[in-house]
């Protein structure tokens, strides 16, 4: 059973270069091109199963963060199709959604309804999610009063506390300090071994190396490599370093 | 229908609505005092200084409550669509993360003014009483008018949350076309000041019907137009639908764009 599929996926941006109606009639009576399309993923196909985890690579600009959304499905494939089994998460842009003015207390349950649990399901997760993020005296207070560190480990407590089947993670593993951080390299090894499927995309390539099973190489939109992690990351160390 | 799939959504609505409200008035001293406070001075100035320009004995009821009438459904009307036009350029971060119906956003914002609606309707209660105007049956009416109303409000906020997306001189064109509409919409005067000639003016602006309408409900007057409220709602029903779709097929691209 796969947790993704991915057939064929096109993706074209269009870029358009005039964002105010002045510069769209300048445009017009000059007759300037208005609109560029750019070909972000071409005819992407590749088929991840159940558990397994695969570290995404590619230099910047390369499709890397495109792909995630048309697989987090916010974004729509221009030609293709995208399907996914399973509750996902992303922990992508740890925080979004968070309200300043609200304390931390409400902003978890705002977030964790966002990532789609109800609001029963954040209850009985509430003194979990509270005590991996360490901030149990701080949780009736305002989150625009938290450290940063404070508020991406809220973000991260709740993205993880939904139980997803498959979790698309987007450098963010970079994130607080050091003992934080290996907390979360832990979370992430429990979701592993409890069969996650997991999507890292990351300039780290020691992680992926140490974390990933599987990697794909994706350049210009092409995916240029599909295999075993230690082969792909040294691959990308001759080719693209 | 795509509507009725929204029914799955209602805790993340009821969220996103608690979101807005209590997060407005959080570090503000007298709190939701100031949804009342507002359109109290706002008309108490109005009937006013208008008290003394516009020839207000004409009217068969106090100036302060006819000014009222209008400016409660017109103030629930341009707050709605000020936060509705940049809806999906605010929650740009969440649109790029995780997938959900982007009207949500819309429905919380438009359900948030209209509990600012509701509680500033309790200044008009109590002007009711001030002025010994008796309440009746006939006046929840206003309802239906109200339901109307949303739907034309909800269907021009899809339109011009998705136009904004492109062209951000959306919000600050239609800031402009607000402020000039509040003048072309009988709030702070009555049609029937008005000659004959210049009336199709407000046969064609909804704001103005639905605003007759409630003052016909609520404050008496002439018998209220059924035909003309069930025409209004059809149309508005059309419009809706056309908006809906076109927001939805925005939808796909929103996160690329945002």
């Amino acid at each position: 059973m796969c947790a993704i599929v991915l057939q064929d996926v096109n993706k074209y941006y269009y870029l358009q270069h005039q964002k105010t109606l002045k510069e769209v009639l300048q445009a017009f009576i000059l007759q300037k091109k208005t609109i560029d399309s750019i070909h972000a993923v071409k005819n992407l196909s590749f088929s991840i199963k159940r558990g397994e985890v695969v570290g995404i690579i590619g230099k910047n600009g390369a499709g890397k963060s495109t792909l995630l959304k048309l697989i987090a499905g916010v974004s729509k494939p221009s030609s293709g199709t995208v399907q996914l089994n399973g509750r996902l998460a992303p922990l992508i842009e740890l925080g979004a959604g968070f309200h300043p003015e609200l304390s931390g207390r409400e902003n978890i349950y705002l977030n964790g309804i966002i990532l789609g649990l109800t609001e029963q399901e954040v209850t009985e997760r509430f003194d979990d999610i509270v005590a991996f993020a360490e901030i149990r005296d701080f949780i009736d207070m305002p989150v625009k009063n938290y450290s940063s560190g404070m508020y991406v480990r809220l973000a991260f407590s709740v993205a993880v506390a939904t139980q997803p089947e498959i979790l698309l993670v987007d450098e963010v593993l970079s994130v607080g300090d050091l003992s934080f951080q290996k907390k979360c390299m832990q979370r992430m090894e429990s979701f592993r071994k409890n069969g996650t499927t997991i999507v890292l995309v990351s300039h780290d390539l020691g992680t992926v190396e140490s974390f990933c099973e599987r990697t794909i190489i994706i350049d210009h939109g092409l995916k240029v490599f599909d295999g075993n992690a230690r082969e792909g990351v040294s691959l990308f160390r001759e080719r693209f370093l | 229908m795509k509507l009725l799939e929204l029914y799955r959504y209602r805790e993340l609505i009821k969220h996103l609505v608690l979101r807005e409200i209590k997060g407005r008035y959080k570090q503000s001293f007298i709190g939701f005092f100031w949804i009342l406070l507002n359109p109290l001075f706002q008309m108490l100035i109005m009937s006013f200084v208008f008290s003394f320009v516009i020839r207000t004995g004409q009217l068969s009821v106090p100036f302060p409550i006819f000014v009222f009438v209008g400016l409660l459904p017109w103030t629930l009307f341009s707050n709605s669509l000020s936060s509705g036009v940049n809806i999906l350029v605010d929650n740009a971060s969440l649109i790029r993360k995780i997938y959900f119906p982007r009207e949500i956003l819309l429905i919380a914002t438009l359900i948030a003014k209209l509990v600012d609606f509701a509680i500033a309707s309790m200044i008009f209660i109590a002007m009711m009483l001030y002025y010994q105007i008796p309440f009746t049956w006939y006046m929840l009416l206003f309802v239906p008018i109200l339901l109307v109303q949303t739907v034309f409000t909800f269907g021009l906020a899809l339109v011009l949350s998705a136009l904004n997306l492109l062209y951000r001189d959306v919000q600050y064109m239609f800031q402009l076309i607000l402020s000039l509409w509040f003048y072309l919409t009988p709030i702070v005067y009555s049609v029937d000041f008005f000659p004959e000639q210049y009336r199709w003016i407000f046969q064609i602006n909804p704001m103005s019907v639905f605003i007759n309408a409630y003052r016909q409900v609520l404050l008496g007057g002439d018998v209220f137009n059924i035909p003309a409220i069930l025409l209004g709602g059809g149309i508005a029903l059309v419009m809706f639908f056309i908006s809906y779709g076109l927001f939805k097929k925005m939808e796909g691209i929103v996160a690329d764009v945002v």
